[in-house]
């Protein structure tokens, strides 16, 4: 008797658990998004819901890595992620993503020439845009009143300027952006130009009042220091608060990133997945997500559905003139050569 | 020459180690609590009490759902491997001797000591090897292996305690084995099992390294939500998940506690 009932009893537990558990996946329509956390807007996927009937369910990710590991792992059967720039080759080379061939969505016409085709998915065979964002830096211009269009203004400051700046404390962004003034290629693995780059780094860091990646907007908008490295989105917040802030595109190039839509191969709602990404390429759709991420997009005629703050902000839309720079993911050479630059400036 | 005897509480500077022990454990948990209550975004300076984020949570869809799943996983982990551990602690005890009867013992016990990482990745690897996909499923099976130890080990002390005469007097007196166990030995048992429930339920609760790894899409836990959300720094918001979440910890361990002491 007691042997049954032992036996029994965590037999119909397991039973009633798992039908439970398994009870809402087998709803008829759904979708499931993978995506940064704090990056979608939840008006948008309402909207989708609402249009499609469609049930999304989001979960969120902190790093590219994690997304890596776990599409690496094999249980990651989402329908949507969105892996930044630099990771998509990787994801494709490893067969992780599926084709969606973009140009033949009905809305593919709405991308920004700009962001079609680019260099790390050609012919839009796997991704198409999300957000994409900058790495620059701001100036306050009630200290400095000269030019703001150059590189060269943050690694060689003029006097008002000099010990007055804060820069990056992450080696990837910091030798990036000193590559791009000095006119080097990304992920450079030429010992002697990298050797430029330490030179430029170790000129400027008497100058350097704080290397850090964190409070960066705070520490601009209270004045701590008139120049400072920063991701364009934050500049903008500086800018609220301080309106003498400025951010600069400099002719040398800017360092961006693009994250992107995809489908990885484990995809159970690919048709779904589809609609979505069309539904995403609508210019009014678009835009509520930037409205929330405070991103721009690369959809064309999304501006007229900005929130005015967003819709004139130089930070979120640059000039058509600027120039894009991506980086890949370096090779261990550039990334041994990269690291130990940083190591010598903090010697 | 009789050597005096010293107690280590004499030593130097017993005192002022002592005091910045508990400082060191307790001193960033009580932080955190601190600054779920601050009034800005900010984790390091104080500028005011307010309930904000504590209102926040309440109104964020994701976190709810996040800990809907928590509890769902929890409750029924906690359910399955209390039964489990029960009949494990009742068969080692009571039951019939047979061989390898301490092996068994030591076996249900190793869940507690095999790494975290190490378990996790064998987990995923079975279950991707038999293909199973059950949603929130899959974690609470994951979860019911390493809550039997858990569970197990307050109803297995209970156990040790328990007077068997009293289940043989039962016996004596012509109850079956079914009656017995029913109207003797469970309720007797009663505060080991739900103490043990309780370990079992808040591991669950808590767990992230194992949860992490076998969480298909859609089955978001707490934990894994807050590890999602510190991509932008540590907010105030989590801050105030954490002190939920603790909240619920220290009030389910308290409770457990109590329950063994009893009687």
């Amino acid at each position: 008797m007691k042997k049954t009932l032992t036996a029994a009893l965590p037999l119909s537990f397991l039973t009633l658990s798992l039908m439970a558990a398994a009870g809402p996946a087998a709803a008829a329509e759904e979708l499931f998004i993978y995506n940064w956390s704090d990056y979608t807007a939840p008006e948008v996927l309402a909207k989708f819901e609402k249009e499609t009937g469609i049930k999304v369910t989001l979960d969120v990710y902190d790093s590219n890595e994690t997304l890596l590991a776990k599409m690496k792992a094999g249980n990651a059967a989402y329908d949507i992620v969105v892996p930044s720039h630099n990771f998509v080759p990787i994801m494709i080379k490893d067969g992780l993503l599926q084709p969606i061939d973009a140009p033949k969505l009905s809305n593919y016409a709405n991308i920004d020439e700009k962001w079609r085709n680019p260099e790390w998915d050609p012919g839009n065979r796997y991704t198409v845009p999300w957000m994409w964002g900058t790495t620059s830096f701001a100036v306050d211009t009630a200290v400095y009143k000269g030019p703001t269009d150059s590189a060269s203004l943050l690694f060689t400051p003029p006097p008002e300027l000099r010990g007055n700046i804060g820069m990056f404390k992450t080696p990837e962004e910091v030798v990036a952006v000193a590559s791009i003034a000095l006119g080097l290629p990304q992920c450079d693995d030429n010992p002697k130009d990298l050797k430029k780059v330490e030179e430029l780094l170790a000129g400027q860091k008497p100058a350097v009042k704080i290397y850090s990646s964190e409070g960066i907007h705070e520490r601009l908008a209270a004045g701590e220091v008139a120049m400072h490295m920063i991701w364009n989105g934050a500049a903008k917040r500086a800018r609220d608060v301080r309106p003498t802030i400025t951010y600069v595109y400099p002719k040398e190039g800017v360092l961006a990133f693009m994250d992107n839509l995809t489908v990885p191969k484990t995809a159970k709602n690919v048709k779904n997945a589809l609609t979505f990404i069309d539904f995403m390429l609508k210019p009014e759709n678009i835009a509520i997500q930037s409205n929330f991420a405070r991103y721009s997009n690369g959809i064309k005629g999304s501006q007229a559905f900005l929130s005015p703050d967003l819709r004139d902000a130089p930070e979120i839309n640059p000039p058509a003139t600027v120039k894009t720079v991506f980086q890949p993911v370096c090779s261990d050479q550039a990334v041994k050569l990269r690291d130990r630059v940083w190591t010598r400036l903090f010697q | 020459m009789a050597r005096k005897t010293r107690k280590i509480t004499d030593l130097p500077g017993f005192r002022g180690f002592t005091w910045l022990f508990f400082a060191y454990l307790y001193a960033p948990l009580v932080l955190l609590v601190v600054f779920s209550f601050n009034a800005t975004r900010s984790g390091t300076v104080w500028s005011g009490f307010s309930l904000t984020w504590y209102a926040k949570i309440a109104a964020d869809s994701q976190i709810q759902r996040a800990a809907l799943n928590s509890l769902t996983v929890a409750i029924c982990a906690t359910a399955i491997a209390t039964v489990v551990a029960t009949a494990a602690a009742l068969a080692m005890k009571r039951g019939v001797p047979f061989f390898g009867r301490k092996v068994t013992g030591g076996l249900i016990m190793t869940p507690l000591v095999v790494p975290e990482i190490v378990t996790a990745v064998a987990t995923l690897l079975l279950f991707s090897a038999i293909g199973l996909s059950l949603g929130l499923g899959n974690i609470i099976l994951a979860h019911v292996a390493f809550c039997i130890p858990f569970a197990y080990l307050p109803i297995r002390a209970r156990l040790e305690r328990m007077d068997e005469s009293i289940e043989l007097a039962a016996r004596d007196l012509y109850a079956t084995p079914w009656q017995t166990l029913r109207t003797v030995t469970l309720p007797l048992l009663a505060p080991g099992i739900v103490s043990g429930a309780l370990l079992a339920l808040i591991t669950s609760i808590d767990d992230f390294i194992i949860t992490m790894m076998v969480a298909e899409p859609g089955a978001t836990t707490l934990p894994l939500y807050i590890y999602g959300m510190l991509r932008l720094g540590v907010s105030p918001e989590i801050n105030a998940i954490s002190t939920i979440l603790l909240g619920v910890s220290v009030g389910v361990v308290t409770l457990s506690h109590l329950l063994t002491r009893r009687r």
